[in-house]
């Protein structure tokens, strides 16, 4: 096992598509997973990087539990995640949220208003449950 | 005075690992949004890596600019095996160079230096979008 996985054994991987607020969301949740609720268990990886076939960006998402947040139902990331050789283990529709809040108005590509961040805050929560319990299962089957 | 004008396009790289990949991200927004309206389109790059057809056949016809964070140049890289030559590349940590460090992931953390280096790089693909369409006899002014 690798220093990578033992420090950070969840990937949190965004489409951070460039044209609506739905990619921002989904970036700036995994930020708040990554950096601010489950730091010692998440990480986050550059996708384009992992489809230009980067030898240890495809030895990560083939040994680390993948969690893919994607802003539309073309869901980039989970698409390219499995072409690399990878299985996420959580799928995240950033669709499916903002149909929870329907009426919203979240923000913009370029920002998030206060209602776009508490939404980017509440898949950033589930998704970080998610992680520390794919850590628990992990250490279980270790 | 004729004008024919045709739209170039920019792919931004968008790498999540890396405070040079939101800056590219914003950059990216800021030329389409403020500096060259009508001039220029973005190209999700996750889409397009994921075998958009649409995309890719874009980036076929258009003149295209790939926007990287880092030397890795994922965006350029991925532009090429798809759909050609493009016809110009920035990195964004070449015009920054240690200016970058400073720079924030988050766009929650947006500080003055952050919206310095945006505004560098967007300067930077703004020309680039002009030098590219006016190569390509998109924009003819006389």
């Amino acid at each position: 096992m690798s220093d990578r996985m033992k420090k950070k054994p969840v990937l949190v991987i965004p489409c951070s598509g460039i044209g609506k607020v739905h990619g921002l969301l989904s970036r700036e949740a995994t930020y708040l997973v990554t950096d601010e609720i489950a730091p010692e268990q998440t990480d986050t990886m550059c996708l384009a990087l992992l489809v230009k076939g980067d030898s240890e960006a495809l030895e990560a998402v083939k040994s680390q539990a993948c969690i893919t947040i994607d802003g539309c139902p073309k869901a980039c990331a989970e698409k390219n995640v499995k072409i690399a050789g990878g299985t996420p283990s959580k799928i995240v529709q950033v669709t499916d949220i903002l149909k929870e809040h329907r009426g919203a108005k979240p923000g913009s590509a370029n920002e998030l208003t206060d209602e776009g961040w508490a939404i980017a805050r509440e898949i950033a929560t589930k998704a970080a449950r998610d992680a520390v319990r794919l850590c628990q299962e992990r250490e279980g089957i270790e | 005075m004729s004008e024919d004008i045709a739209k170039a396009g920019i792919i931004s790289c968008s790498g999540e690992e890396i405070s040079e990949g939101t800056i590219a991200r914003l950059a990216t927004r800021q030329v389409l949004e403020t500096l060259r309206p009508g001039k220029a389109v973005t190209i999700c790059l996750p889409l397009f890596l994921a075998g958009e057809e649409g995309e890719r056949n874009f980036a076929k016809t258009h003149p295209t600019i790939a926007i990287d964070g880092c030397g890795k140049q994922c965006a350029r890289w991925g532009t090429e095996k798809h759909s050609g030559p493009i016809s110009g590349a920035l990195v964004v940590s070449e015009i920054l160079g240690t200016k970058a460090a400073g720079c924030s992931r988050s766009s929650r953390y947006t500080s003055q230096v952050d919206k310095e280096a945006v505004a560098a790089v967007a300067e930077k693909i703004a020309a680039e979008v002009d030098r590219v369409l006016a190569e390509a006899g998109h924009v003819k002014v006389s």
